[in-house]
Order: C-alpha cells, then structure tokens, then sequence
C-alpha cells in the first residue's frame, strides 16, 4: 500500500511529521506492526527551481519587449536575469529556475547572453514547471512565499511516498481512511472527517433506470448502485491524476480515476459499468442480478480474453449474460468507453473467499480482487458510493439520479468481546496499564466500555476490522501500540523439562560423523527427481509401483519425488567433474519417497549415500593418488558397523547380475541385517555413468538409515587384551579362485576354537607368476594368545601344525 | 732394540692406525691389528715367559700399560666414529618441514546441517528436544490446524508443490488447489504433530527442509531449511518469548548484537512479531549491507495462536506458549555473505571442503 504523506496529513492533521526525522517515524511504524518496505520522495524533479523576488525591473537596453531583471533567490547576490514576460512588477515573488536546473520539459537552464546582457536564470511559467496549463506569463506566487525555498517543496509538489507493508488481517490499512484511523491510534493523534460529498441529485429516481436482484445473499451480503448521466469522460484534472498515481495506478480518465480514487480513500472497490450496455428488463430499467454461473458459461473480460465460468464463479449479470465477473474483472462489452455518457456505479461487498478462488483460477489479481478477498467494511458501502457520485457530478459533469440502490440481505452485527486485563497480564508477562488499553481500543474505533470493577474492557467490532475475533486479537493491539520493545524479556526456567537427543537422533548424527571421519564430505540435493534418470537404473513407473508425483513441478527435470539419493548425487559428481575437480567423495543422508495405489502421503525413508569417485587425493610427493574403488566404499561401511558396534551384519554379492542392473556385474554386494537389504555397495555400471557424463569410475554405497540405527548398539562386551607374549605364524595357501576369503577366513576360525588361536587376519591375495590360473594364493596372520598364562612355542606348534594339516584335507587348499 | 723400545713402538703405532680408522670398518680392523689375539702386542705378551724372571714383572707390566693405554685409544676413536655417525645421520635427515604432510583429508559437514546442529544445541541447553516430522504433509496439518484460512495465499499451487494423491479420498475432493498433499511449506506441521502426540509442557526444536515454488537463483532455492521452536506450558509469556529469542540470537551471532521484535501477521500466532538483529556491519546505524535499518530480519514468532491449541485439544486458558521458526539458509548467508546460495545444493567439493 503506498501512501502519500501529503494526502495522509489531510486526513490526520495532527501527524507529527515535524516531530520526528523520516528515520524515526518510519521506525516507529515498523515497530508498531506496519512494516515500512520503501520512501520514495517525489517532487524531486524541480531540483533548482526557488522561490524568487524580483528586486529590480528594468528595460532591456537593447530590446523593447524584454526586461533586465534583478532577481533575489536567497543567495549573497541577486541574480540577473533577462525576461521576456509582461505580467510582473517588481517585489513579485516568482518560481526562479537556476543555472543547472532543469525542467519537465527536459530544458537545463545556463548561463547565457540575450541581446548582449548576461542572464543567470528563468523566470518560470506555470506550465513551464508542469503545475498548470497557464503560459500566458510567469507565475507569480502569493506574497509570502519564502524567497530561497525551492519551489517544488514550498509548492507542495515534494511528497513522500510510504511503500507500507499491510499484513493479510488487516484489510482496513487497504485504504487512506484505515491509515489514518491506525496511524492516529500510533501517534495519538484524532483523525480528520473524511471529505463529505456534496450530492445534488437530478433527472429521474435511479429506480426507474435499473433494478438489482442478489440471488446469492451469503456471496453478496450487500449491494449499492446509482445512476449518473450525461458523464463527460475525459482526463483527469492534474491534482486527481496526481492522487492515483501517488497511490500507484496509472490515471486513465476522470470516471476511472474516480473510482480508484475512492478506493483508494475508502477501501470499497467501486465498479462503473456503460448502463446502457446493461440489457433491460420489461419495463426499461437495466436490470441487474447476481448469481453464480452457469455450467459452461463464458464471458469475455474486458483485457479482451475468453473466461470459461464455473459454477463457484459470482457474477453480476443482466438477461443477456455476465457483465462482470463480481470483484474481479468487468465484462468487455459493458467497459466505459469515450462514448459513454450513463453510469450505473457499483459498489458492493462479495465474500472473500470466492472472489478469492475465481481471481486465483484465472490469474486475476487487481487491487479490487485483493482487497474483496481480505474483506470489505460492509457497513461504508454507501458512502463510497455517494463519494464517488459527487466527484463525477464535480469533475465528469455527471448528473447523479435521485436515490441509491442498496439490496442489503446480510446486515452487520458488530460481535462483541471482552478483554479481561490480568489475562493481558498473564500472556504479556507484564502489567500494561489499564487506561491505556481503554484509550488504545478507542483510538481504534472499538468503542471500548471499560468496567474498571472487574478490570475488563467490552468493545464492539467495526466491520472494517474482520481480523479482531477474539480477545486475544486485542491484547495483541494493545501490546503492539503499547510497545513490544518495552516488555522486559525474562528467560523462562526448564523446569520439569530436560532438552537434547534421543538415542536414535544421536546416533544419526554419530553415522553423518562417521562418515566424514571415514573421508566423505556432506552435501544437499533437492529431493526431486526426472524419471528419464530412473529409467537408466531401470526404475519405470507402473500402476502398482508408481512415482511420487508433482502436480505443478518446477520443470519436467523435476517431477517427481526421489526415491534414492543416488541420481542427484551423480549430477553432483559431473558437475564436479565438469568443473575439473577429479576426486569427489560425497555423502548424503536424507529422505527418499515411495508410494502405491491408495496411499495419501507417500512413505518417507531417511537413506544414506557415499559416492566416490577420482582418488582420496591427487598424487603427492611422498603419498600417491590411489584409485578409489569398491573397497574404499566397503572401508567406510567396515567404519559404520565397527563404530555402531552393528554385530552379524551380512555382506554378500547379489543373488544374481539382474538384482542391480546399473552395478557393474561382480563389483557388488549387499548387506543385510536381520536377513532384510539395508544397503548396497558397488561400482557402477559403466553405461550408467556414461548417461550421467561420468567419465571415471564410480563407487556407491547407499544404505536405509534407521535399520543401521536399530541395529546399533551401545557397547559391545569387553574383550581385555592378554597380559602374556602371544605367537604368531603365517599361513599362506593356494585355493581355487573362487574361494572367497571369508570363507577360508571363517574355516581358519573355526578350525582355531579348540587352539588358543586369538585372530585371523589375511594379509596378502596373489595370482600370477608361480600360480596356476585358476588359482590364487591367500596369505594369513594367525595370532595365538592366551589371556591367563605364557604359551610355549612348542606346544603351540604342534596345534598349529594339526590346524594347517586339518585345514588342507578340509578345503583342498595346498600351502604355497 | 729392546723390548721396551718395541712396545714403545707398538704403542705409537697402535695409537696412529685407531687415529687413522676413519669408520667403524677400519677401526675394527685396527683393533683387530693392534689388540686382537694375533696382534704383535698380544705375542708379546705371551712370550712374557721367556724372558727373565727380573725382567718378566717389568715388562709384563709395561706391556699391560700399553694395552690398557691403547685399548683406551681405540675406546675413544670408537665412541667419536660414533658421535660423527649420529651426527652425520642427523645431519642427513634434515627435513625441509615445510613440505606438505601426509593425511587422507577428513570430511566435512554440510554448512546447513552444522548450522541447524548447532543452533540445535543451543536450544538443548535451555532444555528443548529435537522434534522432526514428514517433508510431504496433508492440508490438515500443513495449513488447516495452523489457522490458515481457505483462501490463504500460501496454498495457492503457484507458490506450494502439490503431490498426487492416490487414495480414494482424491477422487472426492473438491478444492481449489489440486491436492490436499503437499511439500511443507514450514516446519510448522512437527508443532501439529508434535502436540497431537504428548501434553504439555512441550519444548521442542525441529530443524528440517521446506519447500516452496521459487526458480532457483542467486537468493532463491526451491528447497531451504527451517528451524521450528514451540514451547506450551502452564505460564509461558510474551516476555518469556523475547527472553528466549535474545538469548539464542545473540549466542548464534555474538553477545554485541541486540534484537527487536517488529508487531507482525502469522495465522498460527497471535501476537505475532519478526524479529531483526542488529546490522553487523554497522550496528544499528543504518548502512548499505541492511538497507539503512540497521536492523537484519531474522525470524518470526508470536504467542501459540489460542486456534491452535484448540485444534489439537490442548485448553488455552490453562496452558500457553510460543512458536518461531528462522531460516537458517539465511543465518548461512548473514555469516558467510554467500553470494550465491545455489552453492548450497550443487555438492561442488571446492565449496564443500571449506567447512
């Protein structure tokens, strides 16, 4: 909302605008609940113009019809200045434009020479400085002008604009009438009567010209119209074109102008249709009913565009069809044109909500639409109306027929409420006094009835304030006139409450820990997702299994929910890759979306993604770069389960290649807690990365989050490590080369219980020179220890050699 | 020549081969030379028995003085050829330490989630919980519980992002937007589902992401992250709000800054306020970095709308309370005057690894 100070300080003569800097009193409003977003100070433009006397009048000596001019300006010396007007004296006060100054009509005064004498400046004429038609002479100002003032300012041209901040509750503050009445409640000041029309009213009854039927009471509460004739439509004179423009809207002509304007004072959106476009009834009065559409029915907006109507639309209409979609756009063929001369005037009040739908539907915001959809004061709708009718009579030489129209089938009942003072005190924690709740509700317009008894204030709502429903609306209007600022905050005590982390929120944050401790650095995508990413991990929607789906994404890159982390992660890597960064290791923990036929909220899943591509680091001077493969990402997981304590997680290669299609066969496994999937590590599969532009390989591991949680646990029973020396042998053996290391590992183990063998640990994998293809050989550390005594070598040789020979008849293995 | 002589000799000969042995090879074979079981003196001191008895005391103990003075010779050479070795080791394994050293880097956080984590704690101390809820909500929860009016413009599908809803329930649904499932616009809803599950007193904190239907650009994300507070108990005030609110903005951006709370519109509270910080730059005098306010927007908040407490079924004349929520996008771009928070969501390393 953009108000005017100037037009402001008509309606509230007691702003203090002198007391205060434009700092403070914006402040002032900002702290009180009126957000203040900009000042635009205008006026600006006349920069150089100032108010000047003319000290000396003499003829120009070398021509007849000019003058040579001693002009004082407030400076140290008057200002010469050649004129060629007729209509001044000496000692008139005249607008002086300075050397430098320039004029709307785009001229910059210099310092020049006219007919041999030097002039310093120009005496202005009224349209010269834009402020009037008059170019017969200069302007000669009223004998007190202060010499020296610029011009702009003393001429009331500089105003200044309040860019205001209205808050959707308060559909008052939509209007230079509920800016007064709360910036008077702000600065304590009373509010001038608004301006009161003067009606002469002529010609035949307006009911005879046309007739209103609501057919929809609850939409349309309240309905007012008047007839005015014989409309001269025209621009606007200057001061009217400069109100609407001060308050934002483009000054169209004198009719339009007017409503605006009255809107603008009032906050009631006025609508004036050609009444005689308006289709008659039987006996010739335009006749006017409000309804809602009808299926299928259409109506041309006058912006020139076809509307397709549905039956929540309200229209106002006449026998023929609409004439205008109720409080948001008129119908084309009803509009004022240069050629009307009759107008029926509306000013109505529509329910908020349904204008609010049909603007939002077709993409109608207007200043009217904004201001129907936060409530308009049903109780003013006349005398907008009489406002409105009286200035076209004044400006567009209407003549306003005798009688208003006013169907009114949902009066206003003002609601009562109580305000009981120590509840202010309860919520506020702090007493503010009781008489200056009484004065603030009265400065509203509340009309408060203070019971100093009981210590409880009873007001009646105004209709022009639809936000104040309960009491505690009130004490908020108390509070935020009062002063937040002046309520000393206290910090409430925990009492009965104590703060922090669940057990499993802690352990979320352990695992993004463990992860950044293990190398991986935490990013954030979107949660969206393109199915053609998807479908490369050959995830296409099906009735049974379809995608979350947006109904207004962004873009078709962005359409649906993610069900994994991993697309946008590897948009990730190539946006590394692409800006040169080789070695990416990044994690995610976030939520992915599945859902299926009959679901309403799809089922959130918190996952984890590492992905992990290029090396740890580039090559260094003593470290080289290694690449980062299926291993890096089994290490992470190793870190995970070790530091969650995760006992008999599983981990396993798929059943078959097709389990992971967009994983490189052989460079896969899955983990598996309590027999379910929880996660999966791999390389990826190299037609995967191609799609998504990655040129080096990729390794994931991608996991569900809170079945890591569930499995953790605290701590784990505690092994003491032996006081006593302990041996150790190695044990290198040839196998076949699909023997798996865990499973010789296992059998070593096994084979161990009943030896004082402490641990297993394989040390070397070897193929090539000296072994078979086929074969492989795996070399072990074999740790013997026993916590309560030192172990003899002898003996510990013979178990061990019975363990080797064991071993190999068990597995076939040969020792190497 | 006599004895004595050769001994004497022997003796400065011994003494210059250990002086001559320039590494622990040569003094060795030195040793061995001059003291060693085949060594001149040695033989000298076993042919002791030969010569006469007068003689034998005297020389003998001539010659045990010669061994022990060269023994004590070769001792000393020793010890230096060792000093030298060290020295010359230490000397060889200077380091040029301002080489790099050697580590895998450590990961970092995302700069979002350490923030939110840390204001998190803040609220720990004053005794809140960590509350978190669904990122796709209904209606109900989202706005209708929240005291969002039918026709509050957040719900407008231009600003909010719909999602299909596929139960039977859509098919009747009637509304002007195109489903009653949606992204969150706020963290608001965890205060729904936080009081629909426990009773008073409640203090939670709830971090988590939001989304709305901004293009992505400099200033907007689609997608940001808001931090939730709700605090219900029998006697919590307005006072208590501000309290609060000072005492966590000043502990996320220093104890030299101070709040205001601007009177302010939220359908879920009432009163409501936004609350500013003061202008880092300038403190509180107006300059270009907060526009001339001196002031930095920073959340909002308000007392627990009494609406509320009702649509859940908590009483308001027995218990009330207040709500704020703070962007921490925001908090990100107060301190670290990001100057594009694309940044925050494109997983680039170099902008990554500098937290």
């Amino acid at each position: 909302m953009r108000v005017s100070l100037n037009w402001l300080h008509e309606l509230l003569p007691g702003l203090p605008l002198q007391k205060y800097s434009l700092a403070e009193f914006t402040s002032r409003l900002d702290l009180t609940g009126t957000g203040v977003e900009g000042v635009i100070s205008s006026g600006q433009a006349l920069g150089g113009v100032m108010v000047g006397q003319v000290l000396v009048r003499d003829k120009h000596p070398n021509a007849d019809s000019l003058w040579l001019c001693q002009v004082d300006v407030g400076g140290a010396e008057p200002l010469q200045i050649v004129c060629g007007a007729q209509n001044f004296k000496a000692g008139d006060k005249v607008p002086v434009a300075t050397v430098g100054a320039t004029l709307p009509g785009g001229v910059t005064i210099k310092k020049s020479k006219l007919r041999g004498e030097v002039s310093c400046g120009m005496n202005c004429s009224a349209r010269e400085l834009g402020v009037g038609e008059d170019h017969d002479g200069i302007l000669i100002l009223p004998e007190d002008a202060p010499v020296g003032a610029p011009f702009a300012q003393y001429y009331g041209l500089a105003d200044t604009i309040l860019d205001l901040e209205i808050t959707p509750n308060r559909p008052d503050c939509l209007s230079m009438r509920g800016i007064a009445r709360e910036f008077g409640a702000i600065f304590e000041t009373e509010p001038a009567p608004l301006p009161q029309p003067e009606l002469h009213e002529s010609g035949a009854p307006v009911a005879q010209a046309a007739t209103v039927t609501i057919d929809e009471p609850e939409l349309c509460p309240r309905y007012t119209a008047r007839v005015i004739r014989n409309v001269k439509i025209g621009p606007s004179p200057a001061w009217l074109a400069a109100r609407v423009e001060a308050a934002g809207a483009r000054s169209i002509d004198n009719v339009v102008d007017i409503t605006n304007l009255v809107m603008f004072e009032t906050g009631q959106p006025l609508h004036a249709f050609d009444l005689d476009t308006i289709t008659r009834d039987n006996e010739g009065r335009a006749a006017v009913i409000i309804r809602r559409a009808h299926d299928g029915e259409h109506v041309t907006t006058l912006d020139g565009q076809d509307r397709a109507l549905i039956t929540s639309n309200l229209l106002i209409t006449d026998p023929a069809g609409p004439i205008t979609l109720a409080g948001v756009m008129g119908a084309e063929h009803t509009e004022i044109t240069e050629a009307t001369t009759n107008i029926f005037l509306e000013a109505a009040v529509f329910d908020p909500e349904t204008t609010s739908r049909t603007s939002r539907r077709l993409g109608l915001l207007s200043e009217a639409s904004m201001r129907y959809e936060r409530g308009v004061d049903r109780c003013y709708t006349p005398a907008a109306l009489d406002r409105a009718a009286a200035l076209m009579a004044e400006i567009a030489g209407g003549e306003v027929a005798p009688g208003i129209i006013d169907v009114y089938p949902g009066p206003y009942v003002a609601p009562r409420l109580t305000l009981r003072h120590e509840r202010l005190t309860t919520l506020v924690g702090e007493e503010i006094p009781f008489d200056f709740c009484v004065e603030s509700l009265g400065r509203l317009g509340l009309q408060p009835e203070p019971d100093p008894a009981t210590r409880t204030i009873a007001v009646a709502i105004p209709a022009f304030r639809p936000d104040l429903e309960r009491e505690v609306d009130l004490i908020e209007e108390v509070l935020r006139l009062w002063g937040m600022e002046r309520i000393t905050a206290t910090l409430p005590g925990a009492q009965a409450h104590a703060g922090g982390l669940t057990r499993n929120q802690e352990l979320e944050r352990r695992i993004g820990e463990i992860l950044r401790a293990s190398g991986c650095n935490e990013t954030m995508t979107v949660p969206f997702g393109d199915p053609a990413d998807y479908a490369a991990f050959s995830r296409e929607a099906s009735t049974e299994a379809p995608f979350v789906e947006l109904h207004n994404p962004m873009s078709s890159e962005q359409s649906i929910l993610r069900e994994s982390l991993l697309p946008n992660l590897l948009h990730s890597v190539a946006h590394n890759l692409a800006h040169g960064v080789s070695n990416v290791q990044l994690y995610e923990i976030g939520s992915v979306f599945r859902t299926a036929p009959g679901r309403k909220l799809p089922r959130e899943q918190k996952r984890g993604c590492v992905v992990l591509t290029g090396a740890w680091h580039d090559a260094r001077w003593n470290d080289p770069a290694v690449p980062l493969d299926f291993f890096d990402a089994k290490g992470i997981y190793e870190n995970l389960i070790a530091a969650l304590h995760i006992e008999r997680a599983q981990f396993k290669p798929p059943a078959t290649d097709d389990a992971y299609p967009w994983l490189q066969p052989g460079r896969a496994a899955e983990i598996r807690l309590g027999g379910n999937v929880v996660g999966v590590i791999g390389e990826l599969h190299p037609s995967l990365l191609e799609r998504f532009e990655i040129a080096t390989p990729t390794t994931i591991f991608d996991f569900e989050l809170d079945k890591f949680i569930k499995a953790a646990h605290d701590q784990l029973v505690l092994t003491a490590p032996s006081r006593y020396p302990s041996i150790m042998f190695d044990l290198a053996l040839i196998v076949d080369a699909s023997t798996t290391a865990e499973s010789l590992t296992q059998r070593i183990t096994s084979l161990g219980k009943k030896t004082p063998l402490a641990s297993v640990e394989l040390f070397d994998v070897y193929t090539g020179k000296g072994i078979d293809p086929g074969s492989k050989s795996l070399a072990f550390h074999l740790l013997y220890a026993d916590p309560e005594r030192t172990l003899s070598t002898e003996e510990v040789e013979a178990q061990h050699s019975r363990l080797v020979q064991t071993l190999l008849t068990q597995t076939g293995a040969r020792l190497r | 020549m006599t004895i004595t002589d050769e001994l004497q000799e022997l003796y400065e000969q011994g003494l210059a081969a250990f002086k001559d042995a320039t590494d622990p090879a040569s003094l060795e074979a030195a040793r061995v030379a001059w003291l060693g079981k085949k060594s001149a003196l040695t033989s000298t001191l076993r042919g002791l028995g030969q010569l006469a008895a007068d003689m034998r005391a005297t020389v003998g103990q001539h010659a045990n003085e010669v061994r022990g003075q060269l023994e004590e010779a070769y001792q000393q050479r020793k010890a230096a050829l060792a000093d030298a070795a060290l020295a010359a080791k230490i000397q060889s394994g200077r380091l040029d330490v301002s080489l790099p050293g050697r580590s895998r880097p450590i990961g970092t956080q995302h700069l979002i989630n350490a923030i939110a984590d840390e204001v998190s704690e803040i609220f720990f101390g004053l005794g809140y919980r960590l509350a978190q809820g669904p990122e796709v909500e209904d209606d109900f929860h989202n706005f209708t519980a929240l005291n969002h009016s039918p026709m509050h413009p957040a719900r407008s599908a231009s600003d909010t992002f719909y999602v299909r809803d596929l139960s039977e329930e859509a098919a009747t649904f009637d509304g002007p937007e195109p489903s009653e499932v949606l992204m969150r616009t706020h963290t608001s809803p965890v205060q729904i589902r936080t009081m629909q599950a426990s009773k008073p007193p409640i203090y939670i904190i709830s971090p988590g992401k939001v989304y709305r239907r901004d293009i992505a650009d400099p200033t907007h994300l689609p997608q940001f992250t808001q931090m939730e507070g709700l605090a219900v108990d029998e006697h919590l005030t307005f006072a208590d709000l501000k309290g609060t609110l000072d005492y966590v903005v000043k502990k996320i951006f220093g104890e030299e800054r101070s709040t205001r709370f601007r009177p302010h519109f939220f359908p879920f509270t009432e009163p409501s306020a936004e609350v500013d910080v003061s202008c880092e730059i300038c403190h509180g005098a107006g300059c270009r970095f907060c526009k001339g306010t001196g002031w930095i927007e920073i959340l909002g908040c308000g007392m627990v709308d009494p609406n509320v407490l009702v649509n859940v079924g908590i009483d308001p004349e027995r218990y009330q309370g207040f709500a704020f929520g703070m962007g921490v996008e925001r908090i990100a771009a107060l301190r670290y005057d990001l100057p594009d928070i694309r940044l925050l969501i494109e997983g680039d390393m170099r902008f990554l690894r500098q937290f």
